[in-house]
């Protein structure tokens, strides 16, 4: 293998959607046997750099190279005819089909016209056996199985499938540590034969700092730098990402965070006792108190979410009691609305009328309190426009449909329903979820004035920097019980990763 | 798949506001067109009397149409509609005949369709049924209950007030047609001015959105549910003044025909968008092409396969711009 030739270049690539310059003369280098981390905010370009490697976007101005060849792909077959697979962050493989089918999907061996069935069952087991994963049945459907594997699956289709660069978008997102730690050193096992690359986005800085040879760094749709991992400072990664000073998120990406203890001094105006539903979560018991904000952090599937829609009458405890204000909890959304609860969901979209005006969205909880019976627009408008200022709404049209707005403004306008009338408890789930860091720090700032008017605000994420970037005092919870609590003490990611996974975590190192 | 991201491929706003548009006001140019098409093509079609023949033709489905536009847009969909129209009308008939003094007979009609609507309504909401599947059901047991009133008979005493509404006239109106004028704007003005309807128009457009916002969607699903159920009922008594007689199949058959109009109009079937205007353009196109097609003398035996092919031309424009809702 030539090692001289890079395996693929990008020369002065720029793309435009719109008047929105996405990527402005970006030239991109994956060296044959290389990991080629690609780090940057939402926004930054990656996605659109990305769909350009893999002939998604084919409309772009600036030339690609491939072993050394100018090459404009036609589209995303010509990118795997090529050599190029893409592995999604949304996973694209089928969880009621055996591990065997979603790896050979699309092209089952065949003979006489049917599957060959031995020999791709054969032929998948080998593929895994080569990146070290014996103990999965191909047989099996692959809903036996965890996230991670799924995120073998996807990879193993791509070998199996001949690719020489395999792109990874946020690969561990919904990974626990340990198959994060397993799918890092896949990452390394796959290029140390020197043929194949990786280029793997992330904004997980230890990962990108452990795995990957060379970081490239974007901006705002240019390249600011590359540099070698292994001199990679972490806080100097998030100075080059972020490009400005940041008030909450810098050291929440970095990882470390003061939280102290200033609720004894305030009175508790949620109260949860005992708090059981089969399935979801069992035993739970906090308090959160007026004007604070607890943070509620726990992987996917542990239950904090769950819990927080059980706290809005969503999901019927099976035992236990919620106290509000000295009097029960319980009900649907509509009680839990008019005791002073308020819940944004984990999605955006199943919380918000995308396809109808911004002032519908903010005013559907307070239409009897508007007017009458009688919807006045004219008020509602008047309601809406005023809260859609106070969260900062881009632009501060309260005609305009949500769906013409970008996603951080879409939150605010979920968030900004509820200044309406301000409520005791704010149960907020995944505020800030593929946010850029700027819209995330706005939504941070809501939070926290609103806890400063003296709402008790229950933020619940899996995403360790938004709970590090606002919470006072963290819970963690794990299979459904709270498992940790963090109280007047250093706290870092890792202790919230730890605390949360029910194990020490092997820091890459 | 990819193109799906917000960042990527949201196609400028001129064309989405352009074929926003385009899907609003397709109806009205189809509706222009028949109109426009049938005026030259035939001597018999434009006249002021026919014009009234046009309206007498679709208040029937008028009626049962203002129902069916409240289901439409809470994305639920009623396939019992025609027969609840047949069974209140018999029922309504039965009672006549069985000498229960008036308004009574029009009263227990009305109120045994409306239960029968809150069984589509329950099932739907609260059971969980897909609203086409506990329709159906319900479709062969209101034909099943007008089969065994009747015991396959015509009956032939009717409410006095059926056959005033359903063929009289005052000031030379027929009251048949102010009655659906009524239905239709006692609709329009539920579905646009009050918080009722403003909760239909939510709980159509995302359903879990509504009930998070402390929405009762399901009280939402049942109440309309019950409100196709009456209008269909309000369809039946006063459709059978106007045919003289209660059979036990009467208005089975409009079932296509009213849910056609409601769709062709461009209320769309995935809920949240529509309303009565957008039904009466759909009412309008669908008598004007049934009564242009009679006058130019079609071939009798063509009139149905042309009335489906423009009810499915209607529904795969709306699909295919209702489903393609957001980038």
């Amino acid at each position: 293998m030539d090692t001289t030739t890079p395996l693929l270049n990008l020369i002065n690539v720029s793309k435009r959607f719109g008047g929105i310059h996405a990527l402005k003369g970006i030239d991109f280098e994956v060296r044959p046997g290389e990991v080629h981390a690609l780090v940057g905010e939402n926004g930054a370009g990656k996605s659109t750099m990305m769909k350009i490697l893999a002939g998604v976007i084919t409309d772009y101005e600036g030339e690609m190279r491939w072993r050394g060849q100018p090459v404009r792909l036609k589209g995303p077959r010509h990118a795997l005819d090529l050599g190029i697979a893409m592995i999604h962050q949304e996973l694209s493989v089928m969880p009621e089909l055996t591990v065997a089918e979603n790896i050979f999907l699309g092209r089952q061996p065949l003979k006489g016209g049917v599957v060959d069935w031995p020999r791709m069952f054969r032929e998948a087991e080998a593929s895994l056996a080569e990146l070290g994963f014996e103990h999965v049945n191909v047989r099996d459907t692959l809903d036996h199985y965890p996230l991670g594997v799924h995120q073998l699956v996807e990879i193993a289709r791509a070998i199996t499938s001949g690719a020489q660069l395999i792109i990874m978008d946020e690969p561990t997102s919904a990974l626990s540590p340990m198959e994060t730690h397993r799918l890092l050193e896949l990452t390394r096992n796959l290029v140390e034969g020197g043929d194949k690359s990786v280029v793997y986005i992330s904004h997980f800085l230890e990962e990108v700092t452990w795995v990957a040879d060379r970081i490239t760094v974007l901006r705002d749709g240019e390249k600011i730098t590359t540099l070698k991992a292994k001199n990679a400072d972490k806080q100097e990664l998030v100075r080059l990402m972020l490009g400005k000073e940041t008030e909450f998120f810098e050291e929440s990406y970095i990882g470390a965070r003061e939280v102290e203890d200033t609720h004894e001094l305030r009175e508790p105006v949620l109260t949860v006792r005992g708090l059981s539903k089969p399935r979801a979560f069992e035993d739970v018991s906090f308090e959160l108190h007026a004007g604070e904000i607890l943070g509620l952090y726990g992987l996917i599937g542990s239950g904090h979410f769950e819990l927080g829609e059980a706290l809005y009458g969503l999901l019927k405890p099976t035992s236990g009691e919620m106290v509000l204000s000295g009097k029960p909890l319980r009900g649907n959304p509509r009680r839990a609305i008019d005791r002073g609860v308020a819940y944004v969901p984990p999605s955006r979209r199943s919380g918000l009328f995308l396809e109808k005006p911004i002032y519908q969205n903010i005013s559907l909880p307070w239409l009897a309190h508007i007017s009458g019976f009688v919807p006045s627009v004219a008020k509602e408008v008047k309601v809406a426009d005023e809260v859609i200022h106070r969260v900062g709404v881009r632009p501060p049209d309260p005609l305009k449909e949500v769906v013409f707005l970008s996603g951080g403004n879409q939150q605010k306008v979920a968030i900004a329903r509820w200044l309406v009338e301000l409520p005791k408890v704010f149960v907020v789930s995944e505020p800030t979820r593929g946010m850029d860091v700027g819209a995330k720090e706005e939504v941070m700032h809501i939070l926290k004035e609103m806890s400063a008017a003296g709402v008790g605000v229950l933020l619940i994420s899996s995403e360790p920097e938004t709970i590090l970037a606002a919470a006072e005092r963290i819970l963690v919870m794990a299979k459904g019980r709270i498992v940790e609590e963090f109280v007047d003490q250093q706290v870092t990611k890792e202790m919230l990763l730890a605390a949360a996974a029910g194990e020490m975590v092997e820091q890459p190192a | 798949m990819a193109q799906k991201s917000a960042e990527t491929t949201k196609p400028p706003s001129k064309l989405r506001a352009f074929l926003a548009k385009s899907r609003e006001y397709a109806p009205v140019w189809t509706l222009l067109v028949l109109f426009l098409f049938f005026s030259v093509y035939s001597d018999s079609f434009l006249t002021l009397e026919n014009m009234g023949n046009i309206l007498n033709q679709v208040s029937l489905l008028a009626i049962m149409g203002t129902g069916i536009t409240f289901v439409l847009l809470t994305a639920q969909i009623d396939l019992s509609v025609s027969y609840m129209a047949t069974f209140t009308g018999v029922v309504a008939a039965y009672y006549t005949a069985a000498h229960m003094a008036q308004p009574w007979p029009i009263l227990v009609a009305l109120l045994a369709a409306a239960f029968l609507g809150v069984i589509n309504g329950v099932g739907t909401a609260w059971l969980g049924i897909p609203s086409f599947m506990v329709t159906l059901a319900m479709s062969l047991i209101a034909s099943g209950l007008s089969l065994w009133l009747t015991h396959g008979r015509i009956i032939f005493d009717l409410p006095p007030l059926a056959n005033i509404l359903g063929s009289g006239r005052i000031f030379g109106i027929k009251w048949l047609v102010i009655v659906a004028a009524l239905t239709l704007l006692v609709g329009h003005l539920i579905l646009r001015y009050t918080r009722f309807g403003r909760y239909v128009y939510m709980t159509g457009a995302n359903p879990k959105a509504a009930e998070l916002a402390g929405v009762n969607t399901k009280g939402i699903v049942t109440a309309v549910m019950v409100i196709a159920a009456v209008t269909a009922g309000l369809a039946g008594v006063v459709g059978i003044g106007r045919l003289g007689s209660a059979t036990p199949t009467a208005f089975d058959g409009m079932l296509i025909d009213a849910i056609g109009a409601v769709v062709l109009g461009g209320t769309s079937l995935f809920g949240g968008i529509g309303g009565i205007p957008q039904t009466v353009i759909g009412l309008l196109i669908l008598g004007v092409l049934r009564n242009g097609l009679d006058q130019i003398s079609v071939d009798i035996y063509m009139k149905t396969l042309i009335t489906g092919i423009i009810l499915l031309v209607a529904l795969v424009f709306n699909i295919v711009f209702a489903g393609k809702k957001e980038g």
